[in-house]
């Protein structure tokens, strides 16, 4: 802390380029992203199971990850399992975005009764803790993987609603509103031309913290066996199948742990990174 | 020796310098005016004088008060010997500066044992903190009121209580009167120079508006950029500016051209098109006519029973304080409000409330922040594009456009970001030209500009009015601002007109008490020449708490 | 400081008792709504009703008559939803067809555990998270608040049984002075088996806690009152405890939050570590299909949820003498 230092501030550390955290996590998740693309080219019979090679440690011949109790290879159903585990999430997240634009939109622009509607929709939703409400419905109802991703989509939406609508509303309010209305421009081309591009930021970094949310959820679920039928290949059904053999192949649970953990940090980290870069810069542009 | 006496060096930001070396002395119960628009450096120089500045900002240089010496560049445990006893901040905010979740007293009590260095005890701190607001002319029940509970104006007595009460040598006021009403002003500039004549404290008064310090202040300091281009005597800069700077400042000033004689030009002027108007009105229905306009807010009546005429062409003037329904009216004739009772007729043709039944032919409106009128995300040509298509033009027609408001056409390719404040309200009245209005609103649009901004954005309007014949319905607080561009005046008070007619009759020589008041204030924010006798002739009784 | 405040106390009174009744009916009203659904879940859940409500006995037509008479369910639905809502006001659930015994029965002897895991959960996480919160933001950017930063986007990315297995791993294999399996018996060595499970979701909460801390503590230290006290002399210490009660009106409205992490969290948590707690037995009773007990779990969860954020609420007017004046239309 002297006073020699010259012109440097505080503000300079913080450069144009991507931070070294940013830069990791956007390689682990374009790791992801290639083991959910080639996972199934690579190993089309990962749930294949092989009585004959049960339990063998991390650094067997042929098996660099083991083998679990019904034989299956653990680097085999890590990598295949790479696709279950991320695309439902994903998914949510982009619907339940679309759903929160829509209905976000609609509610903060249009006022009176339906933003009524639409908040006590959201109100109700939100008093429902999303995974005990996931558990019981797919629980009790059943449904495979598209089911259970409509459910969260439904289950997430609040938030985007809610995020949206504060956004229009705090948008709407703005002069520049005002004047479009001076315009007699259409309500359609107000709300979608001129707010919603202000709003985009918001909805964005939202979207990217829900495509972690949604992962955890996801992998939650399947760990308390539902939502992914058995036998599938994903992370979470592979933590639950695997916790009886921890001590004789420990990397049958560890490796599948530490992926979730690490994708939902990059996703959250980009996510929180995206958000910043977004607000500062005033948007999309 | 006794007094301040301030060596700044330099202050240094991440973008690079922002204050160059500048050095002033003030002597004991002396005040010094630090004076100059946004982003001249005085704030930044105000907190470097107590060890706040901004993360990433650094000053250099000393600060010697009553002969102890502090280095400005020192860490902040030292910074904490001299917050406090030696200097004082007072921040412009009164709704900010305080806590909002604690009650008065113990804001002022912390000041007070933050001095002693010690707790003190509960009886003899209530007294303390009763003697501190009777200083500033509170009753000591403030001090059990949350913040909230008060008018801006007792809050700031409230702030200035609380900064006095480690009784410091030094005062920094940071525009400590520019969020007030202008009545409260003035009374709060009064009781810092008493307190500070009570107490031989020196201040330091950081201020963008020259006119609000003439005989506040004893010496001058005129910055721009970061560097100090003119000081002296406060008289003698006001009557004879050296500086390019300080010249342009007092001449594009309205506040201080409302005390200079009214030049012929300006009431010629007045009088012929106030005259112009009256003929027209006689044979054609005015352009707008309001007749008996309510508009409420919940239990709350803005507007009780408002009419006003515009004629074609006619720059009328609306005046009011904040709170006076003027802003609302205007809304109301644009349709953004729906009024609950009366009538807007347009060319003699009704108009039912709301936008749906008005055309964008018909009237526009220019706001008065031009930091949030313009959609961020779109550029300056595709914000003209929309408006021109709006009323049936080509987008060809946006380099037209913007020569019109005196912009480059290069400007169209812009996002608003890139622009200045004043260039940014041009643009916003080029996008309201665009359909062709009949009736130009404009809502406060020159009050969030600087001086010499302001100048010339009203000097385009005048011309537009001159060359396109739009007429012009003018709100503004600032008489001043009203006097020189608007042909008649309307004085809206709670809601209901109080005076109208021709603006230089009306301003000159209103008939109204209030119009009388608001002139009166108006004048008081420049006392006059001969500084140091004025007295402390309040001319509303002492503020009152509600009971 | 005896006088008279300058506004009298009764008229501000009346805001907050709107306010608050309009908070109570709508909770109310939520309630209601739920308990519709969470009657008609047994209605609409996929299968046959008789065959449901029968579990594993044998669906002779006298077991079939038994049971419609049982649960009347020739009356019409709104009867039979109205009755339903009786016992369950009255604390009667139904019967587990899992376990055989009351519902009340089941979720009672259940409750202690999943209470003390949530409790020791939340005070550790509260414990935790608020003061390395207010050091992280009043040193922003220092090594504690990349370490706090580090700590907290783990905590809000892992999902709990990932934590809770990684922990289990460790202190089975590495570190074994914790047990990792099962309740315990009697109340110190119950609270024993819960250090690991209380731990691995106060790590979740916490980080949620840290966030809300350090967000509300940024915000606050750079507010101009901030900005003045210090200018104005007052030590260091007072003018982070002014800046904390300021931020405690953010970090309490986050609380929602909190419950909902923790609902989830519980059942993951108990899972894990097979603790014979509320979350253990609503997985249990979703994969048997014993819907008496979801149903009733259900309703409880929502209640206490709405209760909590209720209280939330209140907590906001004590803590904002704003909110208070204006009654509070946020």
């Amino acid at each position: 802390m002297s006073a020699s230092l010259g012109a440097v501030g505080v503000g300079f550390r913080r450069r144009r380029g991507v931070p070294v955290t940013v830069v990791v996590c956007l390689v682990v998740l374009a790791a992801a992203f290639l083991a959910v693309v080639l996972g199934p080219v690579l190993y089309p019979e990962a749930t294949k199971q092989d009585i004959l090679s049960s339990l063998m440690p991390a650094g067997s011949p042929g098996h660099p990850l083991g083998t679990d109790e019904l034989g299956r290879d653990i680097l085999a159903l890590t990598v295949a399992g790479a696709a279950s585990a991320l695309v439902g999430p994903v998914c949510v997240a982009v619907g339940s975005m679309l759903l929160g634009i829509l209905l976000g939109t609609l509610a903060g622009y249009e006022r009176g009764p339906l933003d009524f509607v639409i908040s006590r929709w959201t109100d109700l939703l939100l008093a429902l803790p999303v995974l005990l409400a996931a558990i019981v419905v797919s629980g009790v109802f059943g449904g495979g993987y598209w089911t259970t991703v409509a459910l969260l989509v439904l289950l997430f939406s609040p938030s985007d609603i809610r995020i949206v609508r504060a956004g229009v509303l705090e948008q709407s309010a703005r002069p520049y509103i005002e004047a479009a209305q001076m315009l007699s421009l259409s309500r359609w081309r107000v709300m979608f031309r001129h707010i919603l591009p202000n709003v985009s930021s918001l909805v964005i970094t939202n979207a990217m913290l829900n495509v972690a949310f949604a992962l955890v959820a996801f992998s939650s679920l399947s760990f308390l066996g539902v939502g992914v039928p058995p036998g599938t290949a994903d992370w979470g059904r592979q933590l639950t199948d695997s916790r009886s053999i921890m001590f004789d192949n420990p990397a049958a649970v560890i490796v599948p742990a530490v992926l979730i953990i690490a994708v939902a940090c990059a996703v959250n980290l980009v996510g929180d990174w995206l958000g910043q870069r977004l607000t500062r810069s005033g948007g999309l542009a | 020796m006794t007094g301040i006496d301030v060596a700044l060096e330099g202050i240094e930001g991440p973008a690079g310098r922002m204050v160059e070396p500048l050095s002033f002395g003030i002597a004991p119960a002396a005040s010094l005016a630090l004076i100059g628009e946004s982003g001249s450096g005085k704030t930044l120089t105000a907190k470097s004088l107590v060890g706040l500045l901004p993360p990433g900002f650094r000053a250099a240089g000393t600060l010697r008060v009553d002969g102890r010496e502090h280095r400005l560049e020192q860490t902040d445990a030292s910074w904490r010997a001299v917050r406090g006893r030696e200097v004082s901040l007072l921040l412009q905010d009164p709704f900010t500066s305080l806590s909002p979740v604690h009650r008065c007293g113990p804001q002022i009590a912390w000041t007070l044992e933050a001095k002693a260095g010690r707790r003190l005890p509960a009886r003899e701190l209530e007294a303390e903190v009763a003697r501190r607001l009777a200083e500033v002319n509170l009753p000591a029940r403030v001090a059990r009121a949350h913040p909230h509970e008060l008018s801006g104006g007792m809050r700031q007595r409230v702030a200035i209580a609380a900064a006095l009460a480690s009784d410091p040598r030094l005062l920094i006021a940071d525009e400590p009167t520019t969020a007030l009403d202008a009545s409260n002003q003035a009374e709060i500039l009064d009781l810092l120079r008493e307190l500070q004549h009570e107490r031989g404290m020196a201040m330091l008064l950081i201020s963008h508006d020259l006119g609000l310090v003439r005989g506040r202040t004893d010496e001058v300091l005129v910055m721009r950029h970061g560097e100090v281009v003119e000081r002296g005597d406060t008289a003698r800069v006001l009557s004879a500016p050296e500086h390019q700077y300080t010249k342009a400042l007092i001449a594009a000033d309205p506040a201080l051209a409302l005390d200079a004689a009214v030049p012929a030009e300006a009431s010629g002027h007045s009088e012929a098109s106030a005259a112009g108007a009256s003929t027209d009105a006689s044979d054609a229905p005015p352009l707008v006519r309001a007749a008996g306009v309510v508009k409420r807010f919940g239990e709350r009546t803005v507007l009780g029973g408002v009419d006003l005429d515009i004629a074609a062409g006619e720059i009328v003037g609306i005046v009011g304080e904040s709170g006076s329904g003027k802003s609302t009216l205007a809304r109301c004739i644009a349709g953004l409000e729906r009024e609950d009772g009366g009538t807007i007729a347009f060319d003699g043709a009704m108009l039912a409330p709301g936008r749906r039944s008005r055309t964008p032919g018909q009237m526009q409106i220019v706001f008065q922040d031009p930091y949030s009128s313009l959609n961020p995300m779109m550029t300056i040509g595709q914000i003209l594009r929309e408006a021109l298509a709006v009323g049936g033009r080509a987008a060809a027609e946006v380099p037209g456009l913007l020569e019109t408001v005196g912009l480059p056409a290069d400007a169209a390719a812009k996002r608003p970001a890139q622009l200045s404040g004043g260039q940014r309200q041009r643009v916003a009245i080029a996008r309201a030209l665009a359909p062709r209005p009949r009736l130009l609103i404009c809502d406060e649009s020159v009050s969030a500009l600087d001086v010499q901004v302001q100048a010339q954005i009203l000097e385009l309007l005048g011309w537009l009015r001159e060359e396109l014949g739009v007429a012009i319905l003018f709100i503004s607080h600032d008489l001043a601002v009203v006097r020189r561009i608007a042909d008649t005046v309307t004085v809206v008070w709670q809601g209901r007109v109080v005076e109208r007619g021709p603006c230089a009759r009306v301003l000159d020589a209103p008939v109204e008490e209030y119009t009388k008041l608001l002139v009166a204030a108006a004048h008081r924010d420049r006392p006059p020449r001969h500084d140091h006798t004025h007295s402390h002739d309040h001319s509303t009784d002492g503020r009152t708490i509600p009971a | 400081m005896t006088e008279t405040l300058p506004t009298a106390r009764a008229p501000r009174l009346r805001p907050i008792g709107r306010m608050l009744a309009v908070r109570v009916l709508g909770t109310l009203a939520i309630l209601f709504v739920l308990s519709i659904v969470v009657f008609s879940m047994l209605h609409l859940a996929p299968g046959d009703l008789v065959k449901t409500l029968l579990g594993t006995r044998p669906a002779s037509p006298e077991a079939v008559a038994a049971i419609r008479e049982q649960y009347h369910l020739d009356d019409p639905l709104p009867v039979q939803y109205l009755r339903w809502l009786g016992g369950v006001l009255t604390g009667d659930f139904g019967q587990s067809i899992r376990l055989q015994t009351s519902v009340a029965d089941a979720i009672g002897s259940r409750l202690g555990l999943t209470l003390a895991l949530c409790g020791l959960a939340f005070v550790a996480a509260i414990g935790t998270g608020i003061p390395l919160g207010v050091q992280s933001a009043v040193r922003a950017g220092g090594v504690l608040d990349r370490i706090g930063t580090a700590l907290g986007v783990i905590g809000l990315s892992a999902p709990t049984f990932a934590v809770g297995l990684l922990l289990l791993y460790v202190f089975a294999y590495y570190l074994p002075i914790f047990p990792v399996y099962g309740g315990g018996r009697g109340p110190l060595d119950t609270l024993y088996h819960l250090i690991l499970p209380a731990i691995t979701l106060a790590a979740g909460l916490g980080a949620i806690v840290l966030k809300l801390t350090r967000t509300a503590m940024l915000r606050e230290l750079d507010a101009d009152y901030v900005t003045s006290a210090r200018a104005r002399g007052i030590p260091e210490g007072r003018v982070r405890r002014l800046a904390l009660r300021n931020a405690a009106i953010p970090i309490v409205t986050g609380a929602s939050l909190l419950l909902t992490f923790l609902v989830g969290g519980t059942v993951l948590a108990e899972t894990t570590y097979a603790l014979p707690g509320l979350g253990t037995l609503l997985q249990d009773s979703v994969l048997f299909k014993d819907l008496a007990v979801v149903q009733a779990l259900t309703l409880l969860v929502s209640l206490v949820i709405a209760v909590i954020a209720l209280l939330a609420d209140l907590a906001y007017l004590l803590l904002d003498p704003r909110v208070r004046a204006k009654g509070g239309t946020a």
